[in-house]
């Protein structure tokens, strides 16, 4: 190797390492411009800082609320307390930490009705389990299965004892001590609701037909929707009533027409109709025969829609005649509704076609517009526009659904409508959710049908002349039979002319109401004042009687039972006797019911529940003296307990029947 | 004033006046003093007993105090009237000590401290003459005055146990000379020394190696093995009340003896470190007392990762250490985490509250601070009350810095109730998003050991001051306490080891990386070539005193010349080669010769190296104008070539016309048996490959780059220039193969470590230490 060459291969070899040399230098001032960049940028470190902090105390608050409820079921306990709600999250955990993997299996817990040697509520989830632990394996008898549940159970204050008996059954004994305390809020603080979850729920009832007279069928739709109405309200609820009025369509085209021919003067002086359903009557067979009238009723349609002044005087006259009509029977039944009909819709039916049109969701069909509630295109398609233009009820029900969720921000749109709507309901249910605007992962929509009043002849209910029953004709029938009852009583004699017709009242409409609210509502059912009347068993006389008397317990006891408060300072409140117990646990009862009956929407579970406390308190009161009074009548012992319980009693059917729209009376 | 007299009460104990002052500035032992003398009364003494007194309570343990009156009594009736018996009876009642409030059994212990025996003369002579002239009859005769008579006296005292330690040994004395006669000459001289010692070092080194070995001082030991053997004196596992200090309680008793099941008697440690950083040459030191103590002990130790800190916590540290460990030749008997034990610890904070020992308090940390914070006002609020701010605690409800669970209790230093829980809302890396309050380290440590069963808790003397709550903290738990024993920390001048001032040296560009050779922290000193086993030797150098040690490089450098002198191969290396052409070169074509690894001990294996017309010298070895006293190569003076038989003299110096630099030598050869001995031989090599070497000087100037009195501008101001040169150097061809960390001595010059970043194509070389000690300051 020459001189030369060893000189180039060492400028070379340090040329290379001048080379890597700058390759790591580079390098290092690359992350040296990271960490200045990070050193400099003090705030974004510290916001950086800041964000995990709160990242890590969200996941601890999270995992903490997990614990606290998983934990602590009884943590919840007060006044809102649902028992088999409770139970259930007892059993869950019990299950959850008996057998992990089935955790997720749902538990069963039932009141027991039986002799209370079999506790008073029951867990059967241990049969269920056998299976389940087979199939993965597991040879497991029920009553094994059941120990080891009852094992695993966490200590709850409401439950005194768990016993498994039988084959495998989990029985629950209350803690007296619960139900005492129970008893004694209830006394102080009133009667409070079970805790659910507060939603804006809208209940579309009664909805009947201007220009006809109100029938029984709008009866029950008016019933049931004000009775769940006031259920919702009573469990913290938003609730908005609306009377879906049917005041538009061709038949006001008619109506105006043959207003404009009677009272030519209708605009300056309100026309004198003092029967509506005859006006109608007439109207439409001038609208048959003549087909000049039946024109000039087209023309007041297509003038009433677009807004005309003297059609929509004419149509508003109309309209206020019924409403006062209605307003008289809902003033009789204590219902309380706002009205929105059909009219209110009209420029919304123009938005919801649009919409729908927008969607590609309409299509034309014999010169119809009519919406698939699929794509499937099967089932009964929606007739949004007539081939005339016109729209239909299904364009206006597809316009009420949508201002009720988007407007009124409802989570829960309730229908009270009678059965034979239901195929339509349910289109427009799918319908609206086809077009986005309902969502069933956050609204919940029912239609709570009912079937149909039927006479004691099995048939429909009709008046011997075969025509439909008047609504306020039958009402006015409810009084006259109350009275006579009354007066059978020798009520009229006893009670002021005040108090009768109180009492007259309360006795015929809660009578009313009663009977089309304790039957399951899908059913048919027999309208019979005679049964209606009776004294015994499940009726609004049977309850109104016996609360009545409740209410007189304290009364004649002398003393002030006005300021529960103050006698609750005073004594204890026990359960000792078998009866006192028994009653208790039936008042306890009272959030599961109305769980219950507002989750499916039947109201008969309540009236169930009434029947059911004035039977367990008949109990009671046959074998448990409240008062002692000797034989010239005089008062030797007052049980205060008793009348506590007599007390809470008549709280609780005070709000129950205020529920179901019964009117209480201090005397009957 | 009390001091005055007590010197002279002091004096009247048979005390010298300078005695007496120094003692007097023994608090403990003084006050056990006091305590003697006011048992004593007044009484007279008697010959003896002042000195035996004295004696007791300088040794008398705090766990035993209350036996003080006992002991003085029995001393001043005589019945324990030796060092050995007063030894006895403290022996004895310590382990009474284990069970809280025993008494103490007079009949047992008069039998245990041998209080009324008498050994006669007669029976002395009659024991000793057993032995002399039975079993050690034959060895005497051998090994004559060479036998070491301990053994015997051992012997006898087994049997004789009360036996007069003076008379013992004069009675064995006139045995043996009985039996052997007087000394000859050859009892006189010294043993002859054991033959194959290790290979000798050169010559040149040798000095400088020896008595830098010879450094040890008198608590240190040349291996760990050896100091943990011969110098540590911990207290045996299960005996944890011996020591000073212990607290014992009720439970005492049934925990030791419950720790003794579980862990059969054997000694466990653990080292644990904090994972937030890279471990230095100070945690080589807890790293071979820990697993040292524990592997001279045949016992265990845990690698503990005290990871109780979120905001610390960076997993590649995990590795770092475990891997630093094992370097250093040990084997944790399990990897634990503090972060395991964090439920354990929790439920035991729920404990302590219920106990009335500890409560949530809402200082904030700035009223804490300084020296003098107030008291807490939340000290006694109800227990129900803290239990649920404590679980509020867990569950996030309260904000950062507004609660921490304190323990009720009072630190040595006066420091009042010692947080034991603080809030964060950071997630830590192992246990995630648990848990959002987090145990300190006061707290933690103790627990963590007494769950381990940790028999020995060793630490650094700074935590002295935490014994008493460590030992606190286990009682009110009524859990297994361990001993701390405390060991001072080891300080390396002219270093720096603060994780944080080590990135910024990173981060400036002053150092490459956490493991750049001219930093002290373990990777490093691996890097730059260190073997663990002289760290190691270094580390018992230091011995196990509770004294701060600060210590020079040159003592950790002189360690690992110790071990790589015997350890690593030799190797011929030009590092500025100068090119030289033998003119008259003997062989007709380059040829291999044979050269030992060791040339001391040729035993030890050879390698080849190639020898031919053209060669390489040291730059450095030639010189034109030799100043006096120049032993290489210049144009008047030959030269050896080592290993090669040859001796060179310069013929011609071809220079560069231009700069006049030496560009080559013509030399001609002689056969090193004909020509005259040169004064000196050389390295060189001959068709050689091309290494770089690293050569690395301190990198600061100063001894405390880090104290604000030397170094006023802080650290980076006290760089030295230069620390790191890079040389192109020229070697054997047989230098081609090396692995990272294969280690040579580079002939004449210095210990050279094969460094990470060599690939196929370049070999690195970092210059781990020169051959002497200035070798650097040449």
């Amino acid at each position: 190797m020459s001189a030369e060459l060893i000189t180039e291969l060492k400028k070379l070899t340090s040329l290379e390492r001048a080379a890597t040399e700058l390759h790591d230098a580079i390098q290092c001032s690359k992350q040296k411009q990271l960490v200045s960049l990070r050193e400099q940028n003090t705030d974004l470190i510290k916001l950086q800082l800041v964000n995990t902090k709160l990242k890590q105390r969200l996941a601890i608050i999270k995992q903490s609320i997990v614990e606290e409820n998983k934990t602590n079921p009884e943590m919840h306990l007060d006044d809102e307390l649902s028992i088999t709600e409770h139970l259930e999250k007892v059993f869950t955990k019990a299950i959850a930490t008996a057998y992990p993997s089935f955790s997720n299996v749902p538990v069963v817990v039932a009141a027991v009705n039986g002799p209370s040697k079999f506790g008073d509520y029951q867990c059967n989830n241990a049969m269920g389990l056998v299976k389940k632990l087979k199939e993965a394996g597991i040879n497991k008898s029920p009553r094994e299965i059941a120990a080891e549940i009852q094992k695993c159970c966490p200590d709850s204050p409401i439950i005194k004892k768990i016993e498994v008996a039988g084959a495998g059954f989990i029985n629950v004994f209350l803690s007296k001590e619960y139900a005492v305390n129970s008893i004694i809020n209830m006394l102080r603080d009133g009667v409070k609701p079970p805790r659910v979850p507060r939603k804006r729920v809208l209940v579309d009832f009664s909805s009947p037909n201007i220009a006809k007279q109100m029938h029984v069928g709008h009866l029950r739709s008016t019933i049931i929707g004000e009775s769940i109405s006031r259920l919702l309200e009573f469990m913290q609820h938003d609730v908005i009533r609306i009377n879906h009025l049917g005041d538009w369509g061709t038949q006001f085209g008619m109506l105006i027409a043959h207003l404009e021919d009677c009272f030519p003067n209708f605009v300056n002086e309100s026309p004198p109709i003092g029967d509506l359903q005859e006006f109608y009557k007439e109207s439409k067979k001038r609208f048959d025969a003549d087909d000049n009238f039946k024109k000039r009723a087209y023309n007041r349609v297509v003038s009433l829609q677009s807004g005309d002044p003297k059609s929509t005087k004419a149509w508003q006259l109309i309209c206020d005649v019924s409403r006062k009509e209605f307003q008289k029977i809902y003033d009789r039944l204590d219902v309380t509704i706002t009205e929105r009909g059909e009219s209110f819709y009209q420029s919304r039916m123009l938005a919801i076609v649009e919409l729908l049109r927008s969607k590609n969701l309409l299509e034309l069909d014999e010169g119809r517009e009519i919406m698939w509630t699929d794509d499937s295109k099967s089932g009964i398609p929606l007739t949004v526009v007539k081939s005339d233009g016109g729209f239909t009820y299904d364009t206006s029900d597809m316009a009420a659904i949508r201002h009720r969720i988007e407007e009124d921000l409802a989570i829960w749109i309730i229908y009270v409508v009678d059965s034979g709507q239901s195929t339509h309901f349910n289109t427009i249910f799918k319908a609206a959710e086809r077009c986005g605007i309902l969502n069933p992962n956050v609204h919940r929509v029912d239609h709570v049908q009912f079937g149909v009043v039927l006479g004691e002849d099995g048939k429909k209910f009709k008046t011997r002349s075969g025509d439909t029953v008047k609504l306020s004709d039958l009402l006015d029938e409810g009084m006259k039979y109350s009275l006579k009852q009354l007066q059978e009583r020798g009520r009229d004699q006893i009670l002021t002319h005040t108090e009768l017709v109180e009492a007259q009242e309360a006795v015929a409409y809660g009578c009313i109401k009663y009977t089309d609210l304790c039957h399951n509502r899908i059913s048919d059912y027999v309208f019979s004042f005679e049964k209606m009347l009776d004294d015994r068993g499940n009726t609004a006389v049977y309850l109104l009687y016996t609360y009545t008397r409740i209410c007189s317990i304290a009364r004649n006891s002398g003393e002030d039972f006005s300021n529960v408060a103050a006698i609750l300072d005073k004594y204890n409140l026990e359960l000792d006797h078998e009866k006192e117990w028994k009653l208790a646990k039936t008042l306890l009862k009272f959030h599961d019911v109305l769980i219950k009956c507002a989750n499916g929407l039947f109201l008969h579970f309540l009236c169930e529940f009434c029947y059911e406390v004035c039977s367990a308190f008949t109990e009671f009161y046959d074998s448990c003296y409240c008062i002692e009074k000797n034989k010239d009548g005089k008062i030797i012992k007052i049980n205060h307990s008793r009348i506590l319980i007599c007390e809470a009693t008549a709280a609780l059917l005070r709000t129950c029947f205020k529920i179901l729209g019964l009117k209480t009376v201090a005397k009957m | 004033m009390a001091g005055e007299d007590l010197i002279v009460k002091f004096q009247q104990l048979g005390m010298s006046e300078q005695k007496a002052k120094e003692t007097l500035k023994n608090a403990n032992v003084t006050r056990n003093l006091q305590l003697a003398l006011a048992e004593l009364n007044q009484q007279p003494l008697a010959d003896g007993v002042g000195v035996l007194i004295y004696h007791m309570a300088t040794k008398l343990k705090p766990q035993i105090g209350e036996q003080l009156p006992l002991l003085v009594r029995y001393i001043s009736q005589r019945k324990l009237d030796n060092t050995q018996r007063v030894d006895a009876a403290l022996e004895y009642v310590l382990r009474c000590g284990q069970k809280k409030g025993a008494g103490v059994d007079v009949a047992e212990l008069e039998r245990e401290c041998g209080v009324g025996v008498v050994v006669s003369p007669e029976e002395i002579e009659r024991v000793v003459q057993q032995k002399v002239r039975g079993s050690y009859k034959q060895t005497l005769l051998e090994q004559r005055y060479h036998f070491n008579a301990f053994k015997i006296l051992q012997e006898v005292r087994a049997e004789l146990k009360w036996a007069d330690a003076k008379s013992l040994k004069s009675a064995i004395d006139v045995e043996i000379f009985d039996l052997l006669g007087p000394k000859t000459e050859d009892d006189l001289k010294p043993l002859p020394k054991q033959a194959d010692k290790q290979p000798k070092v050169k010559p040149e080194v040798k000095p400088s190696t020896s008595t830098e070995s010879t450094a040890v001082g008198e608590n240190g030991a040349n291996t760990i093995a050896e100091l943990m053997k011969t110098k540590v004196h911990f207290h045996a596992p299960g005996e944890n009340f011996k020591t000073d200090g212990y607290v014992v309680t009720e439970h005492t008793e049934r925990l030791l003896r419950e720790h003794l099941q579980r862990t059969g008697g054997r000694v466990q440690t653990r080292f644990p470190p904090e994972p937030n950083g890279i471990l230095h040459i100070g945690h080589a030191k807890a790293i071979n007392i820990n697993f040292g103590y524990a592997a001279a002990k045949k016992g265990v130790c845990y690698l503990r990762y005290d990871d109780t800190n979120p905001e610390k916590e960076e997993e590649k540290f995990f590795v770092g250490i475990l891997d630093m460990v094992e370097w250093l030749g040990y084997k944790p008997l399990k990897v634990t985490h503090s972060s395991d034990n964090f439920q354990q610890l929790y439920e035991w904070a729920v404990l302590l509250i219920r106990k009335n020992l500890a409560y949530v308090c809402h200082q904030k940390a700035d009223e804490l601070k300084g020296f003098n914070p107030p008291p807490s006002q939340w000290r006694e609020r109800p227990i129900e009350e803290s239990l649920q701010l404590f679980e509020d605690m867990k569950r996030g409800k309260i904000d950062e810095g507004l609660a921490t669970l304190r323990l009720k209790l009072t630190l040595e230093e006066g420091k009042q109730d010692p947080v034991a829980y603080r809030i964060k809302f950071i997630p830590h890396h192992r246990t995630g998003a648990s848990w959002c309050i987090y145990p300190t380290y006061d707290y933690t440590h103790c627990l963590c050991d007494s769950i381990e069963d940790i028999t020995h808790s060793l630490c650094t003397k700074e935590f002295q001051s935490r014994r008493s709550s460590y030992y606190w903290l286990c009682n009110a738990l009524g859990i297994y306490c361990p001993v701390q024993w405390e060991y001072g920390r080891l300080n390396m001048n002219y270093a720096l080891v603060s994780k944080r001032k080590i990135a910024k040296l990173i981060g400036e560009r002053i150092v490459h990386d956490w493991d750049d050779p001219r930093l002290f922290t373990l990777t490093a000193l691996r890097r730059r070539g260190y073997p663990a086993e002289a760290i190691n030797n270094f580390c018992a150098q230091m011995g196990v005193t509770g004294a701060q040690i600060s210590v020079d490089p040159a003592m950790l450098e002189a360690a690992v010349r110790d071990v790589l002198n015997v350890s690593a191969p030799r190797r011929l290396i030009v590092l500025q080669p100068l090119r030289v052409t033998i003119s008259n070169f003997p062989h007709a074509a380059p040829v291999e010769l044979d050269v030992p690894n060791f040339p001391q001990n040729p035993a030890l294996g050879m390698h080849k190296i190639t020898l031919a017309r053209v060669i390489y010298i040291e730059r450095t070895d030639f010189k034109l104008q030799p100043e006096k006293g120049y032993r290489r190569l210049s144009s008047e003076q030959s030269v050896g070539l080592r290993h090669a038989g040859l001796v060179i003299s310069v013929q011609q110096v071809v220079r560069d016309p231009a700069t006049d630099e030496v560009l080559e030598l013509i030399c001609s050869c002689e056969s090193a048996e004909q020509a005259e001995k040169p004064k000196a031989f050389v390295q060189w090599v001959s068709q050689p490959i091309e290494l770089e070497v690293r050569l690395y000087e301190q990198l600061f100037k100063h001894k405390n780059p880090e104290d604000a009195n030397e170094v006023p501008g802080g650290f980076l101001t006290d760089i030295a220039e230069n620390s790191m040169s890079i040389v192109q150097a020229y070697a054997d061809e047989s230098l081609n193969r090396v692995k990272v960390y294969d280690k040579f001595q580079f002939e004449r010059i210095g210990f050279f470590s094969v460094d990470p970043d060599t690939t196929d194509k370049r070999i690195v070389f970092n210059r781990t230490v020169g051959l002497k000690e200035d070798s650097g300051k040449k």
